[in-house]
């Protein structure tokens, strides 16, 4: 199978990293406790990784430590050199200090030095956008670049005494997030041996015109701190209703972008709200039942900008020479509907993984 | 194509030691010339003097390099700083300096000459011999042959300023020759006295600030400065096959001469076109590919002009970018000899980087040099290399008119082998020639690591076993992970080190496998491990396939699937020998054999097996007979009783039934025999207070009821012809090793009913191998735990490669970290799955600076030092020897503490060596310990004959043979004037 039109940039290496071990709903109950049974029937998300200790809330991952070993675990995989690295976009929600950026102490972890880098504050569609603008810089001219994305969530969870009398619509932000980078290099070229993934359409509208917040996470300085302003909202209802249709929305746009039927669709990347929420999106894509799942939020919880890079580093495990795949992202605070189309050219290789 | 890889370096420039500190200097823009140091003043040769110099040239590791002070304290600092610089590049490039002894590894050395020579050969009243060689130019090349044991051609080379560059196309060319397979190119060199400044201040070269300010219209000429660098280089092709990081690939390098120009000492256009249009020529570019050059580029005024000028004939030619120029004496002055290796390095690292150095003084750009017409621009900031091909060049010209040219080119950027999986274990490993340097040097590793980003750790321990094995104090450390390695190394670093991590070596080493036998199955024994590692996967499968066809099933298949059945008999045996062969076997591909075996009663056959006693496919066979005949005798049980045989003696008479399988230590024992007796002996036994435990056997191990199947292994086998053992083997049939008995079917058929004597068999084994490490092949620890109860000699490694069914590769990488530390030399690359075999940086060696020597003799006309330590012997100079005192003196066996002639022998050799007193006791060794020479030992007969008259006569014939350590040398002394007074 080939496609008509070149692809629009190409996936040549991808890593992650997520902090720790594995934080079961058992251990997540019993530190905060939360019934595990709940969990498990309401949220479905298995396990998540913290970078910060539970019990004494000490911090042990840095979003920079994160961002910096997925970065070289995906530099690694692509066989690219950091020297070869032309320039870094980094997305996140929850930056470790607004300056300097999380992305410039990234370049220096990876002792990249005279680039281009940018940090793109954003949410859970931060890695669409993030290659987004990866596509628009090798189209200007440069050869290879990092992308990278992830979030942390130890500003806006309290892991003191009084979680369990949160409020459920509180409550739930502790179940349904966790820790996380991954990160991608991106090419101009599809390299000596074509095993890159190719990108045929990326996707990237701001949707939420008239639309009230999904989701709103705040901040705040030295000042006091203003009663009304919301930390960490999430409008669960909104988000139920208007995720799949968004996620459908992408899916038919990416179809016509690229040319391709659904039936030739063999894996897809949808959202990740929950492990509950990804089933009911899955059901509404319009695409056969025969193409295969890619979802992490299962074992890695809410990862925020992490998570389609994640999805990305499991898909290149997966996808065969000629496959293709879709992957959808809803952003829910303002509403952005974000998505890619990738191939694995037929002549590549799948990556040999356990 | 004529492709050299700079494939290792290290360098030590002013405000700049070590490679990392050079390159960030560089991008730091950073300005190293400042006032001459107070312990090189002197007449003429005062604060007033600038340029660039090392702060601390005197500090010297002597030590690593086991050289005695007096000689270090007599060595020209150029060799001294070379030698550090040596070593440190080699192991940059990612391999063990020893392993590269006794190879055809070529040494090309730039110096101008030796200011330490004009300093100390003057006086002569005050040489010596170390002072003859310490002050050869020479020996800047040989002094690193000799330490390294490099046997390709050695030489330093003078053409002045251009010396190590040329040094570079001397040694590029020998690899393309095929006349060595690795050479060291570099140069040094040290600023010791005012002449050459004044020479070049009447020639009008000096900058009044002593800084070169190159291609600037404020150059006013140059500033003498230090330094010392070493690249590595191989053929490219070479560098790949072995996997060793390229930092960039000389293409082409050419040396020519100005000729009868206007005057030997001026600089000619036509000849630096000429050198560098022929280096582009050998590296088949054209000028508008060069995307940068570091020039020569001193700052002075007609030098620029000339330089740029011949440089602009070949690149004012149409091309997309001026030629970026700049030259690192802006940073760090003029290291004159070593000034082409400093260009060189700047270049490698700069391709390297993909980024080129801004120069310093680029912004006020001298108008004369009309660089933008020449095609040549200069670097005000530094920028990136475009992605792709790279082609760089560096100019080195000498005042007397030999110049050279090379042309680098990028690291070639092919995929590396890239393949994700479960991060695989890996032992980073490290040595040193002290504890003390073993810390400091691990320090440093931590330090390094936790600066990168959390990754596998399996790449950078591979090449810590290629780049940092082979001195004596070892340490080794397990790691999947590189953040985890580096807090590892920082605990070691500052627990002074467990007496584990640490071991002298010069003792061999001496491994001894124990096998265990009857009772030690699990299900699901090294399941784990033969999932994840692919050495052990190969060799069970090849024993499995062996056994097959005698036990009528797989042992592996039942193994994976975690059977319980393996607790049959009938499967027990074939499964724990099939586990041992290959650990066996798996070890072996991991470069470890054993010097001596023992195998707990069946572990006898595995045992025997890798003794060469039998070929597996008889073991194979043997072992299944066994099995097959023991699992159809009655039932019956074992009880493992922890208590001295005289305490349970009435227990035995009363249980005539019970037999003593197995005489395990002076309170391990093993019983055999009907289920019911052995309950109620276990019942009064345990009443007694003594520990007892049943064993999982279902059927009688030894003893007589075992008679049957050593009839059918009798009957079975009488054909069977084994080989004498090519090692040690202990047999736990007679409880000591076996000597001209053959393995025969008798001797198994006793094997299967006689006790088993572990305790003797294990005792004879310690006693006649002296083992630095026990390592049980078997699925848990069970005869290392009756080793640690037997009370063998301390400092004996207990290692286990598969403890317990959980055991995975990290543990079979731990136990041979443990052998390594023991002093075995592993076959590390078999640990490594291909694409971790991928070199990795490592921080270079730490080298003590505990040390310092300097000049103490003066010129001619300085006043003289004070007067010679002994009558007609004249001074040489005095280490000023810092801190550092060794180990206390050991008690000796050569001789007692007091004894005369053993103090006069250690005062001859304090004094010839000039070592501190501590270092020199009766165990101290002359060449390992003392690094004597044979002129050494000339000076040490007349020293004893002054301390001790009565040995005149003595030839130094007679006193070789007794040179081995101070104590022998003592012995012998005694001995012989004892006999001369008798005679």
């Amino acid at each position: 199978m080939s496609t008509a039109t070149p692809p629009l940039f190409h996936i040549s290496g991808t890593g992650r990293a997520l902090p720790g071990d594995a934080v079961s709903n058992a251990e997540l109950g019993r530190a905060f406790g939360i019934s595990e049974s709940w969990i498990d029937v309401f949220v479905g998300t298995r396990t998540r990784h913290f970078g910060r200790d539970l019990a004494s809330g000490k911090v042990t991952h840095t979003l920079t430590d994160l961002c910096a070993e997925a970065a070289d675990r995906a530099l690694a995989a692509a066989g690219t050199a950091p020297a070869d690295v032309d320039f870094l976009v980094l997305s996140t929600a929850t930056p470790d200090a607004l300056l300097p950026t999380t992305a410039n102490e990234t370049a220096d972890r990876l002792g990249l030095t005279l680039l281009p880098t940018y940090q793109l504050q954003a949410g859970c569609a931060g890695a669409v956008q993030a290659l987004d603008l990866a596509r628009a810089l090798l189209a200007g001219g440069h050869r290879t670049g990092l992308v990278v994305a992830g979030d942390v969530t130890d500003r806006f969870l309290d892991t003191g005494p009084d979680v369990a009398r949160l409020p459920a619509q509180e409550l739930v932000n502790y179940v349904l997030f966790g820790d996380g980078a991954a990160a991608a290099v991106v090419t101009a070229d599809p390299g000596p041996d074509h095993t890159a993934l190719a990108v045929h359409a990326l996707l990237h509208h701001f949707a939420g015109l008239g639309r009230p917040p999904g989701q709103i996470v705040g901040w705040h300085g030295a000042a006091a701190p203003d009663p009304a302003r919301r930390m960490l909202f999430e409008d669960y209802r909104a988000i139920e209703a208007q995720v799949p249709d968004l996620a459908a929305q992408t899916v038919a746009e990416l179809l016509a972008a690229s040319g391709w039927a659904p039936q030739q669709i063999g894996h897809v990347l949808p959202p990740q709200l929950s492990g509950r929420m990804t089933d009911r999106i899955m059901a509404g894509l319009g695409l056969p039942a025969a193409s295969r799942e890619v979802s992490c939020v299962r074992e890695t919880g809410n990862t925020g900008n992490a998570l389609p890079l994640l999805q990305l580093d499991l898909l290149a495990g997966r996808l065969e020479p000629g496959g293709r795949a879709l992957a959808a992202v809803v952003e829910s605070s303002k509403w952005i509907k974000a998505g890619l189309a990738l191939e694995r050219p037929a002549t590549g290789r799948t990556e040999d993984r356990p | 194509m004529n492709a050299v890889a700079v494939v290792g370096l290290d360098c030590v420039f002013p405000a700049a030691r070590g490679a990392e500190a050079y390159w960030d200097l560089l991008m730091r823009g950073g300005d190293a010339i400042g006032p001459l140091p107070a312990d090189r003043r002197g007449y003429g040769f005062d604060h007033t003097v600038r340029g660039g110099f090392l702060d601390d040239a005197a500090a010297f590791d002597s030590d690593f390099f086991t050289l005695a002070p007096r000689e270090a304290a007599a060595m020209d600092p150029q060799q001294r700083l070379l030698l550090q610089c040596a070593w440190r590049a080699l192991e940059d490039s990612g391999r063990s300096p020893a392993s590269l002894a006794d190879t055809d590894t070529g040494v090309f050395i730039g110096v101008m000459g030796s200011e330490w020579a004009q300093l100390h050969m003057a006086d002569y009243a005050a040489v010596t011999p170390q002072l003859g060689a310490g002050s050869s130019a020479g020996m800047t090349a040989n002094r690193i042959s000799y330490h390294l044991n490099l046997k390709g051609p050695s030489l330093a080379v003078d053409t002045a300023c251009s010396s190590s560059l040329v040094a570079v196309h001397l040694a590029v060319n020998s690899l393309l020759a095929g006349e060595c397979s690795t050479a060291l190119a570099g140069g040094a060199n040290i600023v010791l006295t005012p002449a050459l400044g004044m020479v070049y201040r009447q020639m009008g070269l000096m900058a009044p600030d002593g800084r070169c300010k190159p291609f600037s219209r404020d150059a006013d000429g140059i500033g003498r400065s230090d330094g010392a660098g070493v690249v590595v280089l191989r053929r490219l092709e070479d560098a790949l096959a072995d996997g060793q990081r390229v930092y960039a690939v000389v293409r082409g390098t050419a040396v020519n001469q100005d000729g009868r120009s206007n005057g030997v000492t001026a600089p000619n256009k036509w000849s630096q076109r000429a050198v560098v249009a022929a280096a582009y020529r050998r590296a088949g570019v054209r000028a508008d590919q060069i995307s940068f050059i570091e020039a020569h580029g001193t700052g002075t005024a007609l030098g620029d002009i000339i330089e740029c000028a011949a440089l602009g004939e070949l690149h004012a030619v149409p091309r997309t970018r001026p030629c970026a120029i700049g030259s690192v004496k802006g940073n760090i002055g003029h290291t004159e000899a070593a000034a082409g290796i400093a260009g060189l390095i700047k270049t490698a690292l700069a391709l390297h980087h993909r980024t080129v150095p801004a120069s310093r003084f680029a912004t006020a750009e001298n108008p004369q040099l009309r660089l933008a017409e020449r095609g040549l621009s200069l670097l005000s900031a530094p920028v990136r290399l475009p992605a792709g091909e790279v082609f760089a060049g560096v100019s080195s010209f000498g005042m007397g008119g030999t110049n050279a040219h090379a042309v680098l080119a990028g690291p070639p950027r092919g995929p590396r082998p890239a393949r994700r999986g479960h991060p695989a274990a890996g032992v980073f490993t490290l040595s040193a020639d002290t504890p003390e340097a073993l810390r400091r040097n691990l320090a440093a590793q931590a330090e390094t690591l936790a600066r990168r980003p959390r990754g596998d750790a399996a790449a950078v321990c591979w090449t810590s076993n290629r780049a940092k094995t082979g001195l004596p104090h070892r340490a080794a450390f397990t790691a999947r992970d590189t953040a985890e390695l580096a807090e590892t190394l920082r605990r070691a670093a500052a627990d002074h080190l467990p007496e584990s991590a640490a071991d002298h070596t010069w003792r061999p080493a001496a491994v001894g496998f124990l096998y265990s036998g009857h009772g030690c199955q699990e299900p699901g024994m090294t399941a784990a491990l033969y999932r994840e590692h692919p050495l052990y996967r190969r060799h069970l499968d090849d024993v499995d396939d062996v056994l097959g066809p005698h036990t009528g099933g797989s042992v592996r298949d039942l193994i994976l699937a975690g059977d319980p059945a393996v607790h049959r008999t009938r499967w027990a045996l074939p499964a724990q020998f099939a586990v041992a062969c290959a650990l066996t076997r798996t070890l072996a591909g991991l470069g470890v054999l054993p010097d001596a075996v023992l195998g707990h009663g069946a572990g006898e056959y595995a045992a025997a097996v890798a003794a060469g006693v039998l070929e597996l496919p008889d073991a194979a066979r043997l072992v299944a007979a066994h099995a097959a005949a023991a699992d159809t005798l009655p039932e019956s049980g074992m009880l493992a009783v922890r208590g001295a045989r005289a305490e349970i003696e009435d227990v035995l008479t009363a249980h005539p039934e019970l037999f003593p399988a197995a005489l395990d230590g002076p309170r391990d024992l093993v019983l055999a025999g009907p289920a019911q007796a052995l309950e109620q002996a276990a019942e009064t036994l345990a009443e007694r207070g003594l520990h007892v435990r049943a064993l999982r056997s279902a059927h009688p191990a030894h003893g007589p009821a075992a008679a049957a199947v050593a009839d059918r292994i009798h009957t079975a086998f009488a054909t069977l012809s084994p080989a004498r053992p090519g090692i040690v083997l202990a047999s736990t049939r007679y409880g000591r090793t076996l000597a001209d008995e053959t393995m025969d079917a008798a001797y198994w058929a006793g094997l299967a009913v006689e006790p088993v004597r572990f305790a003797d068999a294990l005792s004879a084994l310690v006693h006649e191998v002296a083992p630095t490490c026990l390592v049980e092949i078997g699925p848990a620890p069970h005869l290392l735990r009756l080793a640690e109860r037997a009370d063998l000699p301390a400092g004996i490694r207990l290692l286990h490669p598969a403890p317990g069914p959980d055991a995975t590769g990290a543990d079979l990488a731990e136990a041979l970290g443990g052998l390594y530390v023991s002093g075995v030399e592993p076959y590390w690359d078999a640990l490594y799955e291909p694409e971790h075999r991928r070199a990795e940086p490592l921080a270079p060696y730490v080298f003590s600076d505990a040390r310092r020597y300097w000049q103490t003799a003066r010129p001619a006309d300085r006043p003289q030092p004070a007067a010679p330590a002994a009558p007609g012997e004249a001074p040489a100079p005095a280490p000023a020897a810092a801190g550092e005192p060794a180990a206390a003196p050991r008690r000796e066996p050569g001789g007692t503490p007091g004894d005369p002639v053993l103090s006069a022998v250690i005062a001859a050799v304090v004094e010839v060596g000039e070592y501190p007193p501590e270092q020199v006791h009766a165990q101290a060794r002359f060449y390992e310990d003392l690094g004597f020479d044979s002129v050494m030992i000339m000076q040490l007969k007349d020293r004893i004959e002054r301390h001790l008259p009565h040995t005149a006569g003595l030839s130094v014939q007679q006193l070789l043979p007794a040179l081995r350590s101070v104590g022998s040398l003592a012995a012998f002394v005694q001995e012989w004037a004892g006999a001369k007074a008798m005679a």
